[in-house]
């Protein structure tokens, strides 16, 4: 029966002009924002790849060089793009997804192309994912809105339920109908994307993405069906076909563009973040409060002290160890314990501001829905600080490396120490793994509970207001 | 067939319809007759569950229509004035669909045959309905009562602005599916008709049924006098 019901609403879909424009449209828009984010992975990938071997090749040919003159030389870590990044950008324009590691500094992420775009642009980019967060539930409202009220107006309701159709009977078959006709554009185009997807990965990286993937298609089934359940209940308990699209266009603009608005204001205005600079005031004061490595000044003493004592000697001639390489290190795990620090607080307060993002996606689903799709498309805030935590421990065992050298191989007195290339390889290339599927799932969990919770609750309100329908 | 019993409707304490008892048997075709607004649809209504009754109760076959909305639709086929259909759908698509909604599975040559025996060429039965007149979509709603076999009909001023060949054929429809034992209830304002096709009329005025008669006893002259008597305030 349901199926019956499911098949003819389909069909008359299909012979709708209406809906064969909009569904071409939203295709198309989609096909192509799926398209040009290839093109555009395919050249940032190649980017970061030459960058990265660039970066590295520099490292390895310092030639004769002082370690702590190479630490401060430093590297670049480029965050590798999930090939899924091509459908939802995510954070990453505002992130960054570079970052210079040197020496006594954890420093702020570069390439933020969120910094050179107008304010229009920011609402703008054409994504794969702006099409399904918003185009699409909004074709949803135009294929629903009229499912009940318009039969209704037409009439056939009346002959409808003179012949003993359930109404939640009714209800399914035609939300199975849109999924059908929704299907029909949305398959092809997640069938390019997928290609796109692994044209653009590497051998390990189509097997990592397949389970990405899966969750993402997962996540916008659910996504799609809730608005699809929220859809079909106004447009069985509007009044008329016009109060329902009414209804149903305040939601979609309240879900898509008045909700994020509200969030990210809430969330700054409960747990304000500091401005970057702010920031990078903060974390300087605090630096100087502490061991500077370049410094000969009170904590040079001390240390110097400490390694008398340690070794019974009393002139540094006679130390076993460089004092400039315990100076630097010092230094260093000084500065790491701030950054710690200053970088946990400003996580945590990130972390807070998007609990109260997912406090307001309780109403609003496509805001539970952006944080997933971007957590599957590697492009999440979580994911961010996954990397920039390896990329800090990298940038810490450089400097380790290299004050190391200096303690343990430089002479005590005498000119700069020089090191060669030997010393340069033993640091081994930067290689990161994004986290794999299930990691991601498990950080996104709230978000993807409260699509599930919409899409179960839609369905049970769209069957209940199903059953009080008016027939006249 | 078709039993009602004190049945009444009340819409914020205007009365559509008064306690109304009526009986209509298998075989009979009981004609409502009456102004607009005299309870006519709110009866039929009542019986398709599709309104809340105030007091008392509607049944068909024995299944009380509120109690069993489903079961006692099974039971029953609906016309109403204008039969409404899918207008993106053709005329054997449309009967396709709603006689499988209400349970019936059928090939395409008996859904065909059933389109024929309501009197609709066969050329039209592949056209959308779009392009259909009020007759032919009349057509299609009969096509799905002979279809469903239904004991009972309800029928809401099927006939009204059909040309008058249309309208004879139609009641000779009626005639046979009253012949194969359907219960029928047809609300008109065809005097001719009620008379022609009908076994029993009833007058409907502000909400109450105030006289029945079998048509037998009647001639076509008195039935117009009758009933000129009783809209005469």
């Amino acid at each position: 029966m349901t199926l019956r019901i499911a098949r003819k609403e389909f069909t008359e879909m299909l012979r709708d002009g209406r809906f064969r424009g909009a569904g071409a449209i939203v295709f198309i828009l989609l096909a192509g924002a799926l398209l040009l984010g290839w093109r555009n992975h395919g050249e940032v990938s190649a980017q970061h790849a030459t960058a990265q071997q660039a970066t590295r090749a520099q490292w390895l040919s310092q030639g004769k060089k002082n370690p702590h003159s190479a630490a401060h030389y430093g590297v670049y870590a480029f965050k590798p793009q999930v090939p899924l990044s091509l459908v939802d950008h995510g954070t990453d324009p505002y992130t960054g997804v570079a970052v210079w590691l040197e020496a006594h500094k954890q420093n702020e992420f570069k390439y933020r192309p969120a910094q050179d775009a107008t304010a229009v642009q920011r609402f703008g980019e054409l994504t794969g994912a702006t099409v399904l967060q918003l185009l699409v539930p909004l074709l949803i409202v135009l294929l629903t809105f009229n499912a009940f009220s318009g039969e209704r107006e037409l009439g056939t309701l009346r002959q409808l339920m003179s012949l003993g159709v359930s109404p939640s009977q009714l209800a399914s078959g035609k939300a199975l109908g849109v999924a059908a006709a929704l299907g029909l554009w949305l398959v092809p185009a997640a069938v390019i994307g997928a290609v796109a997807i692994a044209a653009a990965s590497s051998q390990g990286e189509v097997m990592a993405s397949v389970p990405r993937m899966g969750w993402m298609a997962l996540s916008y089934v659910l996504y799609f069906g809730a608005f699809t359940g929220v859809s079909l209940a106004v447009s069985a308990w509007a009044p008329s076909s016009r109060s329902a699209l009414m209804i149903l266009l305040g939601f979609w603009m309240m879900n898509g563009l008045i909700a994020p608005r509200v969030a990210s204001d809430l969330a700054k205005t409960w747990k304000p973040s500091p401005s970057a600079f702010d920031f990078g005031q903060q974390m300087q004061l605090a630096l100087t409060k502490g061991s500077d490595g370049h410094d000969p000044g009170a904590r040079a003493k001390v240390l110097e002290a400490e390694l008398f004592k340690k070794y019974k000697v009393d002139k540094l001639e006679a130390l076993p160890v460089n004092l400039l390489g315990i100076r630097l290190q010092d230094s260093e795990n000084h500065g790491n314990e701030v950054f710690d620090q200053s970088y946990a607080a400003l996580w945590d307060t990130f972390t807070q501001q998007n609990r109260i993002h997912q406090l307001v996606a309780m109403a609003a689903p496509g805001l539970a829905m952006r944080s997933v799709s971007m957590g599957f498309a590697g492009t999440d805030f979580a994911q961010h600080t996954h990397f920039a935590k390896a990329a800090e421990e990298y940038r810490r065992m450089i400097q380790r490396t290299m004050n190391d050298e200096l303690t343990y191989n430089a002479p005590t007195t005498g000119a700069p120490y020089m090191a060669n290339n030997d010393l340069w390889k033993k640091v081994k290339p930067f290689d990161y793994t994004a986290p794999d599927a299930g990691w991601v799932a498990q950080e996104q969990a709230p978000s993807l509970g409260i699509v599930g919770v919409w899409f179960a609750g839609s369905a049970l309100l769209a069957a209940w207001s199903a059953r009080r329908v008016r027939v006249l | 067939m078709l039993i009602a019993t004190g049945l009444s409707k009340s819409y914020a304490g205007k009365v559509a319809l008064h306690p109304l008892d009526l009986q209509i048997q298998a075989g009979e075709i009981f004609c409502l007759l009456g102004a607009n607004g005299a309870g006519k649809t709110t009866t039929i209504n009542l019986f398709l569950n599709f309104i809340q009754p105030s007091a008392g109760r509607a049944t068909i076959g024995g299944l009380d229509v509120a109690q069993e909305p489903l079961a006692s639709k099974k039971l029953l086929a609906y016309i109403p004035e204008q039969v409404m259909l899918y207008k993106n759908l053709t005329g054997l698509e449309n009967l396709d669909y709603f006689t499988s909604l209400a349970g019936g599975k059928h090939t395409a040559s008996e859904l065909m045959s059933f389109l024929t025996e309501a009197g609709l060429a066969s050329a039209d039965a592949s056209k959308r309905v779009g392009d259909y007149s009020k007759g032919m979509r009349q057509k299609v709603g009969i096509a799905i009562a002979i279809a469903k076999q239904a004991r009972a009909l309800l029928l809401d001023e099927p006939t009204s602005g059909l040309d008058p060949k249309a309208s004879n054929e139609f009641s000779a429809l009626l005639k046979k599916l009253s012949d194969s034992g359907a219960a029928i209830l047809m609300a008109t304002h065809d005097l001719f008709r009620a008379k022609e096709t009908g076994t029993r009329v009833g007058i409907m005025k502000h909400g109450h049924l105030v006289a029945t008669y079998a048509t037998s006893e009647l001639g076509h002259a008195d039935l117009e006098r009758i009933y000129l008597e009783h809209m005469h305030d």
